[in-house]
């Protein structure tokens, strides 16, 4: 593998800053390296070759006169095939979006361009983001493997050296699941915090967009450059941004992490719970006062994601479903069906419930300033698994198995980060995620960055 | 409030007031997955709300065009 496809976000752009690489040339390494993996991975709906390269050269023209722009500046990204890019198809990895042209780019997609950033294509998702395995796509660790989903291409190509950051979304875990078991950093920010505007919906209550990326410092130069309000996304939140890199290494001495009595931990795969467990004492011996906490309104929280996620989805789809049901793929053409039947009534109880959740969690948050717990229960499944074998005759379908860990967050709308913690015997990544205060990005990122200081996690690459 | 299993009968019904075309062959398919949606809604059932509301994102204030 080429060397400085290996580097971080971080470390390649210093070396861009420097005029120590080329964007053109790191371009074309990063497209001939997405092209050697696709054949095994088939993480990209389409490479956007000319669009990337055109970008590169603008990009070196500027460098060298003196015009750097930031970290963003000739780095190759990606965009989930869910961010309008103008000019080109948004297809949801679906047929249904077939002949969809974009007229304007997606907020993201413009303040990316405006940081320099190279855009080499757009990843594959789980059909319109309603699934998290990605059938379309393959784990970087073991192509047998889902990466994850929805945004299991941005996961598979950032961590397969494709690019240096990839954009994902985030309504169930969408975002860190993929994070999680490609081994990469996954942050969905705050409810509000990054604008959704351009970006396909799955679910407008619950949907989060955010960066993968291979190190933590990634994460937060790329938030740098996307978090803001934006009127155009009626969820958007006209809050200050913070300045995520200043702290960033301050460490984790007396800051207090919450560790879940419950939820979290109840049913997860051995490996995973021993992983985490280690992260935890890890932060413990960086500093960080451990305190459990009781996870409140536990067993009301697939009842709040399901409730708003299913009849918001079936709005969206309402006319596509009748014109084009054909086109789905079956598990999100049966989802959207039966989410046209759930009553408004169950849907805004999920609503009033969840009012009650957030109360409930701030007043945990007294205690404490982030929970930490893994971000999904198990490695990542086979593609042709359907259901976890707990033991016992306990077996649980793969999508709530993967989501019940990540929904917290997004029900609540509080930062959460994926970060990897080691691997399982089959070598396959595993991961713990912080769950930060709203608009805590900055202190999630610091808790993670001091463990991921403290490890090599993060340095290894698969063997693609 | 229990949770009955759901017919695809019932499925026809709802779909209908839903002005949703389902055709015969989809209604069993339907009728399964409302029951494992509608055993999980079931979990917020007991939560006393009293005159909690809901969060609605519209905001009148209109915004810079």
């Amino acid at each position: 593998m080429h060397d400085m496809l290996n580097l971080s976000l971080t470390g390649v752009a210093e070396k861009i800053r420097k005029k120590e690489i080329s964007p053109v040339e790191l371009t074309e390494a990063a497209l001939a390296r997405i092209e050697a993996t696709e054949g095994v991975l088939n993480a990209y709906v389409r490479l956007n070759a000319d669009h990337a390269l055109t970008a590169a050269r603008e990009a070196e023209a500027e460098i060298v006169t003196g015009r750097y722009r930031g970290e963003l500046h000739g780095v190759p990204v990606a965009l989930k095939d869910l961010y309008d890019m103008e000019g080109l198809p948004t297809t949801c990895s679906s047929k249904v979006r077939h002949d969809h042209l974009a007229e304007q780019d997606s907020a993201c997609t413009a303040r990316l361009k405006a940081a320099g950033a190279t855009i080499v294509g757009k990843t594959h998702t789980h059909e319109f983001a309603f699934g998290i395995t990605t059938p379309t796509t393959g784990n970087p660790w073991n192509a047998e493997h889902i990466p994850g989903g929805s945004s299991g291409g941005s996961g598979a190509t950032v961590a397969s050296r494709g690019c240096f950051m990839a954009m994902g979304s985030d309504t169930g875990g969408s975002i860190r699941i993929p994070a999680a078991v490609c081994g990469t950093i996954g942050l969905k920010p705050t409810f509000g915090r990054v604008s959704r505007f351009g970006v396909a919906s799955l679910s407008w209550s619950l949907d989060h967009v955010g960066p993968l990326t291979r190190t933590v410092r990634d994460a937060a130069i790329t938030l740098k450059w996307l978090a803001g309000y934006d009127p155009r996304d009626p969820g958007s939140a006209n809050e200050t941004v913070d300045d995520y890199l200043s702290a960033l290494d301050a460490g984790v001495k007396g800051l207090r992490i919450g560790v879940p009595r419950n939820y979290f931990f109840d049913l997860v795969d051995i490996e995973v719970n021993k992983a985490v467990q280690v992260a935890i004492s890890k932060l413990e011996s960086l500093g960080a006062v451990l305190k459990e906490v009781d996870i409140p309104y536990a067993d009301q929280i697939m009842g709040v994601e399901f409730g708003l996620c299913m009849p918001e989805a079936s709005a969206y789809h309402r006319g596509m479903l009748r014109e084009r049901a054909d086109l789905y793929g079956e598990d999100v053409r049966v989802f959207l069906e039966a989410g046209e039947l759930i009553s408004a009534t169950d849907y805004i109880t999920a609503l009033r419930v969840r009012q009650q959740m957030k109360d409930a969690w701030q007043t945990l948050y007294t205690e404490v300033d982030a929970v930490i717990a893994p971000s999904v229960a198990a490695p990542a499944t086979r593609r042709d698994q359907e259901v976890i074998d707990w033991g016992g005759g306990n077996e649980e379908p793969v999508t709530p198995a993967f989501v019940r860990l990540s929904a917290p967050a997004n029900v609540t709308g509080l930062p959460s980060v994926a970060v990897p913690c080691g691997f399982s015997s089959s070598g396959l990544p595993l991961s713990f995620q912080i769950i930060g205060r709203p608009f805590g990005e900055a202190r999630i990122l610091r808790i993670a960055q001091a463990y991921e200081s403290a490890t090599d996690w993060h340095t290894r690459a698969p063997s693609l | 409030m229990n949770r009955i299993p759901v017919t695809k009968e019932e499925i026809e019904t709802l779909a209908k007031a839903a002005r949703l075309d389902l055709p015969e062959n989809r209604r069993q398919l339907v009728a399964k997955t409302m029951d494992g949606i509608y055993q999980i809604l079931a979990s917020l059932d007991s939560v006393e709300l009293g005159d909690t509301a809901p969060a609605f994102a519209y905001r009148a204030k209109w915004e810079g065009r």
